[in-house]
């Protein structure tokens, strides 16, 4: 999945990723947009940067999004 | 969507239970739970000051040592452990106002601010804008993000993807807006620093003057720090100065927000590396007892092709913008082909032409479709003459003689990969072809520069080779050594650097202090609320975002003069007007609910209160429909709907947009106000057969009137005209 900006997502479960942190496990389930996609090279494993509704902008792994539309 | 449990909350709602439920019986214990209850309603109600905590602390300490009751201390020992348990809860509620569950209505942050990394009180800056003070919006930003001037031309700005105005039309120009007053703010001479704490004689390094650094060195400094930027590269910046060209970014912009922060008392070491003229040793040998690393990402990616080393003419992305924001103007060649299609790739094809490039050809192995670059800067390089070759596998590099005379490469088509869910290039056989080209970039990404960080023994790495940090403190692997920016995530955006420097301050701050760290990130504050100003409901709906001006084509492709002019005075105020005040609505939709539902009016066409699923929205239909009985301004948990009598007019506003203004029906008898025709209307519709006939040639009564007149064998029932 190539995710862009402006994208709706959803965070969909917790993710095994390393850059993953315990109060992460709050945010799943909560809607938001894609707000700064990789925008060097679409790596997959790249941290993408979404902003969640009501929780605020975090970088997370792409593994635990989905795609709202 | 279910809304989060709010700790601060149901504390209130739970201690409101306690006297009805009879097992609290001593009137000490009480009276003490009621006031801990009148101090957590301030709090959740937005009303709260610093003194709250303290003093909710100091009455439940009373509570659990009153020993005449133990029902009471059974709940003072509760209410001790939940507020320990929810301490950064309760802080960010009283402190900074804003509740991040979004449950407690009139703390609840709006979507703008939430979204932005720095936690800047968007709505807050941009009435003030709206109002023409601009230097007070300026000084609200600068709470949260000493670097507005440059965040108003480059930021990525999350805010207004997230912007509920996108939900009707487009979303609120936030970014120009802000460049607007801190430019306005600037050239006034009212660009001021925020009051020091007094010098605490702590000494903290910040290693790296980009903008993380220079986020981090601006709060420390204000927390009353002494702080030493060291900085590899003769100015400061970083990446906004080295990677960011000039077309984008005037390097006098930083300099001036940069000079606002050395005011602060902080000190620069240029043309110091850590790792090579400095390290940890020497550093903590001359007093430093905290360290913040913000590095960036300024090493590029190799290519991995055939005669990508034998070549002067092939380089980075990154060193060549570097070269050329630090003063050379030398052309990389007439004919260059770009390598990435990132917003680095777009930066250096734009530069290339600047430089006099002739011919400058991006080549990218996806489709349009799936470049990661902004639009925007797409758009803008295609404008300027930049050339795309998409679906296109570099191969190899070929020259003679030293030189470069083309790029060899594969036409490409995308195909799913077994097991993934994107599509990959996959190069068609016989497909090759060679670009012409003197000169080639190449732009696939950046890294951390690792090597200066080899004696940092445990030291810890994520696999992506950044530096593994906890994003709520900041802090590394190592006490007291924090870090944030690029080195951390990966190349990112100048906000996420901003916002990573603050959180590390606080962190050090409280490490300096001794001071235990947050267990969950900074909720952002809430720093004014601005008396809405009125709005008619069809000026709303016609202001339109402008159009950014922009240089002439020609003077864009060969200067690096910068490229969006900016708004004027009268398009910044306006725009500013289209905010809709999601600091104060908090978009429940109760009024929505009420008016269709339990009025039958259906007078509020305000689709896009929902985030999914956003309908049709216009302020104008109101006017059309309503009656003015103020059903949704009573049901309104936050007041953002209002209704009012002015003069001889009732008004219903929505945040200042004026939905509805009708004229005012008077008692003749006595002059009071009795409601609107509509309402009146309503009311006799509702009644049917029991209303009163019309009456003729008396005018309109109150129902006091009414029932005098009834009094004397007229009707009781109802007043109307």
């Amino acid at each position: 999945m190539v995710f862009h900006k402006g994208q709706m997502v959803r965070v969909l479960h917790r993710s095994s990723d390393e850059s993953w942190e315990e109060y992460m496990d709050g945010l799943v389930g909560s809607r938001g947009i894609v707000t700064d996609p990789d925008t060097q090279i679409n790596d997959p494993d790249s941290l993408i940067e979404v902003s969640l509704e009501d929780k605020g902008t975090y970088r997370l792994p792409q593994d635990c999004l989905e795609v709202l539309e | 969507m279910t809304p989060s449990p709010c700790p601060v909350h149901e504390t209130m709602l739970a201690l409101k239970k306690i006297p009805t439920e009879g097992r609290v019986v001593h009137p000490r214990s009480r009276r003490l739970i009621e006031e801990v209850a009148t101090l957590i309603q301030d709090i959740v109600a937005g009303r709260a000051g610093a003194e709250h905590l303290p003093c909710i602390d100091a009455r439940t300490a009373e509570l659990c040592a009153f020993a005449g009751d133990p029902a009471g201390v059974e709940t003072g020992l509760w209410l001790t452990a939940r507020l320990a348990e929810h301490t950064e809860i309760f802080r960010s509620h009283a402190l900074n106002r804003n509740c991040a569950a979004s449950v407690c209505d009139h703390l609840t942050p709006a979507p703008c601010q939430m979204a932005c990394p720095a936690g800047i009180d968007v709505p807050t800056y941009l009435s003030l804008i709206a109002l023409g003070r601009d230097d007070e919006a300026i000084e609200v930003i600068r709470h949260d993000n000493p670097l507005p001037w440059v965040c108003g031309l480059v930021c990525t700005r999350p805010c207004e993807l997230m912007c509920v105005r996108a939900r009707i039309d487009t979303p609120v120009s936030i970014k120009f807006l802000k460049a607007f007053a801190a430019e306005r703010a600037m050239s006034w001479s009212r660009y001021d620093n925020p009051h020091k704490t007094p010098a605490t004689g702590r000494k903290v390094c910040v290693v790296g003057a980009g903008p993380g650094g220079l986020s981090a060195a601006y709060y420390l400094a204000l927390h009353g720090h002494t702080v030493r930027v060291i900085e590899a590269l003769p100015r400061a910046g970083g990446m906004i100065l080295v990677g960011i060209p000039r077309y984008r970014l005037p390097s006098d912009i930083i300099d001036r927000e940069v000079a606002k922060i050395e005011e602060l008392g902080v000190e620069f070491q240029f043309n110091s590396r850590f790792g090579k003229d400095v390290d940890l040793e020497s550093l903590r040998a001359e007093g430093f007892e905290a360290f913040f690393f913000a590095v960036g990402a300024h090493a590029s990616f190799n290519l991995g092709i055939d005669g990508e080393n034998d070549f002067p003419q092939v380089q980075g992305a990154v060193d060549l913008l570097q070269r050329v924001a630090l003063g050379e103007r030398r052309c990389p060649g007439k004919n260059v082909v770009v390598i990435g299609g990132g917003n680095v790739a777009i930066d250096a094809a734009r530069t290339c032409l600047r430089l006099g490039s002739e011919q400058v050809t991006i080549a990218y192995r996806r489709t349009r479709k799936e470049m990661p670059a902004d639009l925007e800067e797409v758009e803008q390089a295609e404008e300027e003459g930049v050339h795309f070759e998409l679906l296109t596998v570099p191969m190899a590099v070929t020259g003679e003689n030293g030189n470069v005379q083309a790029l060899r490469c594969l036409k490409a088509k995308l195909v799913t990969v077994p097991g993934s869910n994107r599509q990959s290039p996959k190069p068609v056989d016989g497909s090759d072809y060679a670009i012409p080209a003197d000169a080639i970039i190449s732009a696939i990404g950046q890294r951390v520069e690792q090597r200066w960080f080899e004696r940092m023994e445990g030291l810890a790495w994520t696999h992506r080779d950044t530096i593994r940090v906890n994003t709520i403190t900041m802090e590394t692997s190592l006490p007291g050594i924090f870090a944030a920016g690029d080195a951390v995530t990966g190349p990112a955006t100048v906000i996420e650097a901003i916002g990573g420097g603050k959180r590390a301050a606080t962190a050090i701050d409280r490490f300096l202090a001794g001071i235990p760290q947050p267990k969950l990130p900074p909720v952002p504050m809430r720093r004014q609320r601005v008396p809405c100003f009125d709005v008619p409901a069809h000026t709303k709906m016609a202001l339109k975002r402008p159009e950014m001006p922009l240089l002439g084509i020609d003077r864009r492709r060969t200067t690096f003069q910068q490229v969006e002019l900016g708004y004027t005075e009268n398009q910044t105020r306006e725009e500013a007007r289209r905010c809709l005040r999601c600091d104060i609505c908090r978009r429940c939709g109760k009024c929505v609910t009420i008016c269709k539902e339990k009025m039958g009016v259906d007078a509020l066409a305000l689709g896009y209160l929902s985030f999914e699923h956003p309908e049709e929205s216009d302020f104008r239909y109101t006017d059309e429909r309503c009656i003015s009985c103020g059903a949704c301004a009573a049901n309104c948990p936050t007041g953002a709907m209002c209704i009012e009598d002015r003069g001889s007019e009732r008004i219903l506003s929505l945040c200042g947009t004026i939905l509805s203004r009708q004229p005012l029906v008077f008692c003749a008898d006595c002059g009071a106000v009795i409601g609107t025709e509509r309402y009146l209307a309503f009311i006799r519709g509702r009644l049917g057969p029991l209303a009163p006939p019309p009456q003729n040639g008396d005018g309109p009564k109150c129902d006091v009137c009414a029932r005098k007149k009834g009094h004397h064998g007229d009707s009781t029932v109802m007043a109307t005209p």
